[in-house]
């Protein structure tokens, strides 16, 4: 699993890529600590590499919308797959997330 | 400086030594007020506060020094300004203030209560006060915000330029003040029965008059906040021992409109007829995953869409409920077709 983050204008574009699961999780969350910070920013979560998420992932996505909020930041989830997708449904988290 | 009297001159001096005093009373005075107005629950345009410069003193003190004996005489050299969004929050305010500060009665004004019937003009709240341990008066002002941009701009165009204004166009920004004063009460007015509104909306829905009540914004709030929806998210949460997000399910209420919605009483039996299925639909999906984790919207969702499709509107009506959801995009086709999937061999779509 992979992370990276770029800067683009008063854009952070997150990349997500391979399994977001529980033993990537701890590194996963390191890597996404700038976004953490960000002031007034669109924060892109490009999902286009994603090829999993679990609960531990959705965590993870949910730490980055709530410090976001704070920060009066908003948050893009971009590109989700068709199993990530179905997550997002099951588990009533379209409603908490711009999906794009 | 150099048109002052000995004087004056003596008054900016005293001014010049005591400008760290008045920066202290500043901070403590912007503080208290702040506290207080937490503390109390009400929200203001603006609490701020401001130090004379030494030239608009010198002004001041070239025009009428000779009625200053020393600095402490002069009471607005330390100004603070609370700006209210309503006219009744004025009167709790100054309930407040006259609880937080030693009042100087004989120099506070009330320019409200100064006008005459057939006049209008500034309206605003001045209290001369003090703080212990302090040698300076300060002034408080409390007004509105329409009154506040009414002064704003009669400074503006009237004093700012140094030039007294024509007599009718004095009666103009009076005659704009009098408009103020009135749109000032109704917004109060109308607060009032928003607030009024919004307890027998409660009283309503704490008495289970569900079908009295239309369904809005405000009042689908009232009603989730009863917790019409949690035992069903309790027991979705059950299937694999999942925490519950808390989520705003505000973006719901254009989906329970277009379910043909109209009052409370209208979502509590739209809840009640589908939401063993919404559970069925839940463990369906959810039973053979390890997501331990869901939104406290998942209930909800899962009543519409069983609502939608048992009601034959497929997955062009789910495409629909989740444009009213996420806003209209091309992922929601994709939601769409998987929801109607994932929901094709349950009971409910054969009935």
């Amino acid at each position: 699993m992979t992370t990276t983050i770029n800067s683009n204008g008063n854009q952070l574009i997150a990349s997500f890529i391979g399994r977001l699961d529980t033993a990537a999780a701890i590194s996963t969350a390191e890597a996404v600590k700038p976004l953490m910070e960000a002031q007034e920013k669109e924060i892109i979560l490009d999902c286009s590499q994603l090829e999993y998420i679990s609960s531990s992932g959705l965590r993870i996505f949910l730490s980055i919308r709530k410090e976001a909020a704070q920060h009066n930041s908003k948050v893009i989830v971009k590109d989700i797959n068709a199993d990530i997708r179905q997550v997002f449904m099951m588990t009533g988290f379209l409603s908490l997330f711009d999906i794009q | 400086m150099e048109a002052l009297d000995l004087h004056s001159q003596f008054i900016i001096e005293e001014y010049q030594e005591s400008l760290p005093v008045f920066e202290r009373m500043k901070e403590e005075v912007l503080t208290v007020l702040r506290d207080a107005i937490g503390h109390n629950g009400l929200v203001v345009t603006a609490i701020e506060a401001r130090i004379k410069t030494e030239e608009s003193l010198a002004g001041k003190l070239a025009l009428k020094g000779a009625k200053y004996g020393s600095l402490s005489d002069i009471t607005d050299i330390l100004g603070a300004r609370i700006i209210t969004f309503y006219t009744d929050d004025v009167d709790r305010l100054a309930a407040i203030t006259e609880q937080l500060f030693e009042i100087d009665w004989n120099n506070s004004v009330d320019k409200r209560t100064l006008h005459q019937l057939d006049s209008f003009g500034y309206n605003s709240l001045h209290y001369i006060c003090r703080l212990p341990d302090y040698p300076f008066r300060f002034e408080i002002q409390i007004r509105t915000t329409l009154q506040h941009a009414w002064a704003a701009i009669n400074h503006d165009i009237g004093y700012k330029s140094g030039i007294e204004i024509p007599r009718e166009y004095m009666r103009q920004m009076n005659r704009l003040s009098g408009i103020l004063e009135m749109a000032d009460d109704e917004f109060s007015r109308i607060r009032t029965e928003i607030n009024d509104y919004r307890r027998r909306v409660q009283q309503l829905v704490q008495n289970g008059k569900l079908d009295d009540v239309l369904l809005d914004g405000d009042t689908f709030r009232s009603y989730i906040q009863a917790g019409p929806l949690d035992n069903l998210n309790k027991r979705i949460a059950a299937i694999n021992q999942a925490e519950i997000m808390d989520t705003p399910l505000i973006r719901y209420l254009r989906v329970l409109k277009a379910l043909d919605c109209q009052t409370l009483g209208d979502v509590s039996r739209l809840i009640k007829k589908y939401e063993e299925d919404a559970y069925i639909l839940a463990r369906h999906q959810l039973g053979n995953t390890d997501i331990d984790i869901i939104s406290s919207s998942v209930g909800l969702q899962n009543i519409c869409i069983v609502c939608i499709l048992s009601s034959g509107g497929g997955k062009v009506g789910l495409k629909r409920m989740f444009d009213a959801i996420n806003g209209h995009n091309s992922q929601n086709d994709a939601i769409a077709d998987i929801t109607f999937e994932l929901a094709s061999n349950l009971p409910f779509m054969k009935k």
